[in-house]
């Protein structure tokens, strides 16, 4: 079974690389980007990821811009979003309807949790994937 | 606002100004002091004011009548006396001296004078030398000199005379009245004389009267003013007259004497042309007579009937109305004091939110470079300090992970929540929330009541924000009391809008002193032992309350307890709570 590919968006470079890094460690194939340009770029190069934590709150493009952009290209890439903004969960859960994010976690944000998280967003696109939806 | 004069504004300054440095009760005393003084000052002198006029109108009222009656007097007086010398000159000048000096004629005369004027006594005829020639009357007084007498004198110094009233040869009170005629045969003068007693002026003078409460007389006023005629108060004629007569000659002179009396008595005086006589009218009841009497005191009564009723009508008014003015301020003042409060919360949370949320991202770095950290330690090999590294790792994410649980805190009571509205029984969810403290409780000895109210409505709420509100309460509850105690929780109807919970507990108490912090954030007094409070729990709880459009109170003193009361809406207002929302984010 290939490596599950991980896409973190986020502008605070040592938060995104750290944690690349940390997610490398348990077996992912994570790459880091700090802005959505370059993300946006890299996921029409066709490097898709299998699933993208995407941080609510960045400059030029935000979170929900990007998210909805993502989902437009390919709807089964699964998008969990990190915030450390408390207003941003309700503001999804407003958007949900459109373009939802597999799940909203708040920074600081405890690797286990996140990785289960990845796991079962990436259960999910599998899911989807197998049923033929979208790709 | 309508603009008050200025005397208005100075009564009401004493209530507008805070910055006075006395306490308000002062303040409210002396206002309503002020007022008072005021409105009864407004009410008392038009009082008075009318009263002095009615006092002064009947006064002068008195004065214009006594001033008439005495001339009227004058007038009568005058009449009679001017009669007289009128038929004396008459008499005289219808016959010669030499007819009249035969006594039989002058008899005659005399006779047919007194059947018409029965107060006179007698007639006379004096010649140039002053002895009288002719005499007619009941004494023996032919020959007599007169010569050296006022009504000889008198009469031929100015025509006409009227004496002094006088006992002379007669030993009765009488007075004369001669004139003096010029015999054209000897060519010399020559003096009719008449003499009248004096009770025909008495006689006139009673007549003329002028009620039962005033003396009139006549006063000589050559020499020591002697009575001519006799009066109630002084006695008979030729009494001494206790009263200095006026130097005013024209008209009517009144004024107030004590004279030889214990009590003032009103006096008029009045010359009488032509004679030697002032007329003197007393009226001694002028201030103690029953006309008087009766006015002063109905007066009295009717200023001391209004002023009682005014006081106590104005003191009654005063009192209600600074007593509402000072209900209304202070109703004021709470409710600014709750507002001030309320949006002092509402910024140090949005301020916290803040702070929280700026941290959140460097701590979120901090966090993924420990974790790193701790990554990369466990796959490597062992090496010097790798032990060492690790644990120090270990108390850094200790740290990390205490810090997350305040941010998070803080961002979940400022973040919009999503309030899942459901149908609730507030009992029933009380007993749920118990079941989760019931073994700390049973473990603390602390025995928790349940006075739960009889058919309270569903509620429309948030069942979890619900649970974490009483979940908090109680454990502080709990934590207020430490060991052995009991709390009370009572639900009831507060009004027909809303429901009413309390949590009560026989613990410690909150001193007054910080009983108005213990809604902010970070203020906690569990800073001992192994349960050390973040200080958010209340600061958590308000917020939510606040959202779910309800409201929180506090109620403790120190030893007793402390009772917090919670009081939530049947139905939550939703376009009100969107509103709050709304101004929320815009805010954020």
């Amino acid at each position: 079974m290939s490596k599950v590919k991980v896409l973190v968006i986020d502008d605070e470079i040592e938060f995104a690389t750290t944690l690349a890094e940390r997610l490398n460690i348990r077996g992912f194939e994570t790459t880091a980007c700090f802005c959505t340009e370059d993300a946006m770029a890299l996921i029409h190069a066709k490097d898709i990821p299998d699933v993208v934590l995407l941080d609510l709150k960045m400059p030029r493009m935000d979170g929900m811009e990007t998210l909805e952009e993502i989902k437009k290209y390919n709807p089964t890439i699964e998008v969990i979003m990190l915030t450390g903004h408390g207003g941003g969960i309700p503001l999804i859960g407003a958007a949900r309807e459109k373009y939802s994010p597999f799940d909203c976690i708040m920074k600081p944000a405890d690797i286990n949790e996140l990785t289960t998280k990845i796991n079962q967003a990436m259960a999910k696109r599998q899911t989807a994937i197998n049923k033929g939806e979208g790709e | 606002m309508i603009k008050k004069p200025g005397w208005i504004k100075k009564i009401f300054s004493d209530v507008e100004d805070y910055h006075k440095t006395m306490t308000s009760q002062e303040r409210y005393r002396r206002f309503r002091r002020t007022l008072s003084l005021v409105m009864i000052a407004a009410f008392l002198i038009p009082l008075v004011l009318t009263t002095m006029l009615s006092y002064f109108e009947y006064r002068s009222q008195m004065l214009a009548n006594l001033r008439w009656n005495a001339e009227s007097a004058k007038r009568t007086i005058e009449t009679f006396l001017s009669e007289l010398q009128t038929v004396l000159v008459y008499t005289a000048t219808e016959q010669t001296y030499e007819e009249l000096v035969d006594q039989e004629n002058l008899k005659k005369l005399y006779h047919r004078l007194k059947s018409h004027y029965p107060g006179v006594v007698d007639l006379g005829i004096i010649d140039h030398k002053g002895i009288q020639r002719a005499y007619a009357g009941p004494y023996e007084l032919l020959g007599k000199d007169y010569s050296d007498r006022e009504s000889f004198k008198g009469a031929t110094g100015s025509k006409t005379f009227i004496g002094m009233v006088e006992m002379g040869y007669r030993k009765v009170p009488h007075f004369t009245i001669a004139a003096s005629f010029f015999n054209t045969n000897t060519g010399q003068n020559w003096v009719f004389r008449a003499s009248i007693d004096a009770t025909t002026l008495d006689k006139y003078l009673e007549k003329i009267g002028s009620g039962p409460l005033s003396d009139i007389f006549l006063v000589s006023r050559k020499g020591e003013p002697l009575l001519q005629t006799s009066s109630q108060q002084l006695g008979p004629p030729l009494s001494p007259y206790p009263f200095k007569l006026p130097d005013n000659r024209i008209g009517v002179t009144i004024s107030e004497d004590r004279g030889v009396w214990d009590y003032v008595v009103l006096k008029a005086v009045s010359y009488i042309e032509g004679t030697p006589w002032a007329l003197v009218l007393l009226k001694h009841g002028y201030l103690y007579g029953k006309d008087w009497s009766f006015f002063k005191a109905r007066l009295f009564f009717i200023i001391l009937f209004s002023t009682l009723l005014a006081l106590v009508v104005i003191l009654q008014i005063t009192k209600l109305f600074v007593g509402r003015i000072r209900e209304a301020d202070e109703k004021r003042e709470s409710m600014m004091a709750e507002i001030e409060h309320t949006s002092k919360l509402a910024s140090i949370g949005r301020l916290a939110a803040g702070i929280a949320h700026e941290i959140n991202n460097p701590l979120a770095i901090i966090s993924a470079k420990t974790g790193l950290i701790t990554d990369l330690l466990e796959i490597s090999e062992d090496f010097k300090y790798k032990k060492k590294i690790g644990s120090e790792i270990h108390g850094t994410s200790y740290a990390v992970e205490r810090c997350k649980v305040i941010t998070h805190r803080l961002l979940g009571f400022a973040r919009r929540m999503d309030v899942t509205l459901e149908s609730i029984s507030i009992n029933t969810l009380m007993q749920e929330v118990l079941s989760f403290l019931d073994q700390e409780a049973l473990y603390r000895g602390i025995h928790v009541d349940l006075e739960l109210g009889d058919s309270l409505p569903i509620i429309e709420s948030d069942r979890g924000q619900l649970q974490q509100i009483f979940l908090n309460l109680v454990n502080n509850a709990i934590d207020a009391i430490g060991k052995d105690g009991k709390v009370t929780i009572k639900t009831k109807m507060r009004d027909q809008n809303s429901i009413q919970i309390d949590v009560e507990d026989n613990g410690k108490g909150i001193p007054q002193e910080i009983i108005s912090h213990i809604f902010e954030p970070f203020f906690t007094t569990k800073d001992t032992g192994e349960k050390k409070g973040t200080g958010l729990g209340l600061f958590i709880t308000y917020g939510i309350i606040k959202k779910l459009g309800g409201h929180i109170s506090v109620r403790s003193s120190v030893g007793v307890g402390t009772t917090f009361t919670v009081t939530l809406p049947i139905k939550i207002n939703l376009s009100r709570r969107a509103h709050n929302v709304e101004s929320e984010s815009l805010s954020n």
